[in-house]
């Protein structure tokens, strides 16, 4: 159950990645493929905590680079029919057809894809229609590196909590904060691909999301958006006399993170309300 | 942070990324002003008795800067002896104060990482049960004049 596990948690970023590469109509099937493979994850993370295995979000590295979107739909392909073989000797058959179904549709689908060329990783570090200066570039560079991760983290560690976690209240703020995330990691990854520059998030340490102290993780993820918003704020500013609407679209994220620091903050009422 | 190809390259691809299951010893270098951390973890060969660093790999609870220091200094210790490793670390730790605040943290909270993981394999020659070494920096990864 947990190879499984380590397969569908690889499989879903693979998948992510291919929607960024995209640039045709491919893309928003990619994503909602993507989704459904999240969302898989959760239920064979269900199933081991029901079986109380201990488990963790550790996976190998994914290799995406390729220069034909054909060629990681091949491997798509070939990465989902391993895990549909490992569902077979999995206990919870009803689970195991669900998700069986789904990677029948999915494999038949991505092999029917129109292939196209891939610009993920030309670094030229470009956005169309958007002249930016070197100084720009490069911040906006390190900013999209630095957040994909976080975004990716995030999500993480919301999933887990939530994963732990049968308080309905913590559950839907947990809940939209992955949802926000999301909604982060595929802003921040379609510039990165569009700009050249598309990476894997790198594996996230366990004792990000293996949280002893929430409190003191919900106090810490304050902080730490208050520290994205001073980023956002920085960027905005870095890109404005180049690009209005990006200007406008980081000030938009910027404030985003106030909306995700009121639910933390609801969190934290919430939390110690009732531990104490 | 100069943004070149080479930097680039190792923020789409950090070399030596994560963990070892057949590593010999583990090391943490660790920020206490922000909880920032780096492990680092070699399995140890021996070359005519001189033991050296035949395989490392690192993971990081920091920013971008800290996952291309590791990448970067990681590509240079592996395959190095244990002197080495410390002429690396100390080369590492003479050049901070040339680099900005931020990136002198994210450098030096690795070269410790790398000092504590050979360190740690020293010790366990005698004790086996040694647990994994940790270093805390010394830098501050605030700029000097945000801390005014």
């Amino acid at each position: 159950m947990k190879t499984l596990m380590i397969k569908t948690h690889e499989v879903w970023l693979e998948m992510l990645m291919a929607g960024f590469m995209s640039k045709s109509t491919n893309k928003q099937v990619l994503f909602d493929f993507s989704d459904i493979l999240f969302r898989h994850l959760t239920w064979l993370e269900n199933e081991i905590i029901t079986l109380d295995e201990s488990y963790s979000y550790d996976r190998d590295a994914i290799p995406i680079k390729v220069e034909k979107l054909s060629d990681l739909l091949h491997d798509l392909v070939k990465r989902l029919g391993e895990i549909h073989l490992q569902l077979m000797g999995s206990p919870d058959k009803a689970l195991n057809a669900r998700i069986g179904s789904d990677i029948d549709y999915m494999q038949r689908t991505l092999k029917e894809m129109k292939d196209e060329a891939v610009t993920a990783f030309n670094v030229k570090r470009e956005l169309e229609g958007i002249p930016l200066t070197q100084e720009a570039t490069d911040a906006l560079t390190l900013f999209l590196f630095e957040e994909t991760y976080k975004e990716y983290e995030l999500i993480l560690i919301y999933n887990y909590l939530k994963a732990h976690s049968n308080d309905a209240y913590m559950n839907r703020i947990f809940q939209i904060l992955i949802d926000e995330s999301f909604f982060h990691l595929k802003r921040f990854g379609e510039m990165g691909a569009k700009m050249g520059i598309l990476a894997v998030p790198r594996v996230v340490m366990k004792e990000l999301y293996q949280v002893d102290d929430v409190v003191q993780f919900l106090k810490d993820g304050i902080d730490e958006e208050l520290a994205a918003k001073e980023e956002c704020k920085k960027l905005s500013e870095a890109v404005a006399k180049d690009s209005k609407a990006l200007a406008h679209f980081f000030d938009f994220i910027n404030h985003q993170e106030n909306y995700h620091i009121a639910l933390m903050k609801d969190a934290l009422t919430h939390y110690t309300g009732e531990k104490h | 942070m100069n943004v070149d190809s080479e930097l680039i390259e190792h923020m789409m691809n950090p070399k030596n990324y994560g963990t070892l299951e057949s590593a010999d010893a583990q090391g943490i270098g660790k920020n206490p002003e922000n909880g920032e951390k780096v492990a680092i973890f070699i399995r140890v060969g021996k070359d005519e008795d001189q033991p050296y660093v035949d395989d490392i790999r690192f993971q990081a609870i920091g920013c971008t800067t800290t996952v291309v220091a590791g990448s970067m200094l990681t590509e240079e210790a592996k395959g190095l002896n244990f002197k080495g490793i410390y002429n690396l670390v100390d080369a590492t730790m003479n050049l901070l104060d040339k680099l900005p605040s931020e990136d002198a943290a994210c450098s030096e909270m690795v070269a410790l990482a790398i000092r504590a993981a050979v360190d740690t394999y020293v010790k366990r020659e005698i004790d086996p049960d040694f647990p994994a070494v940790t270093y805390q920096i010394a830098s501050s990864c605030v700029p000097k004049e945000e801390e005014a």
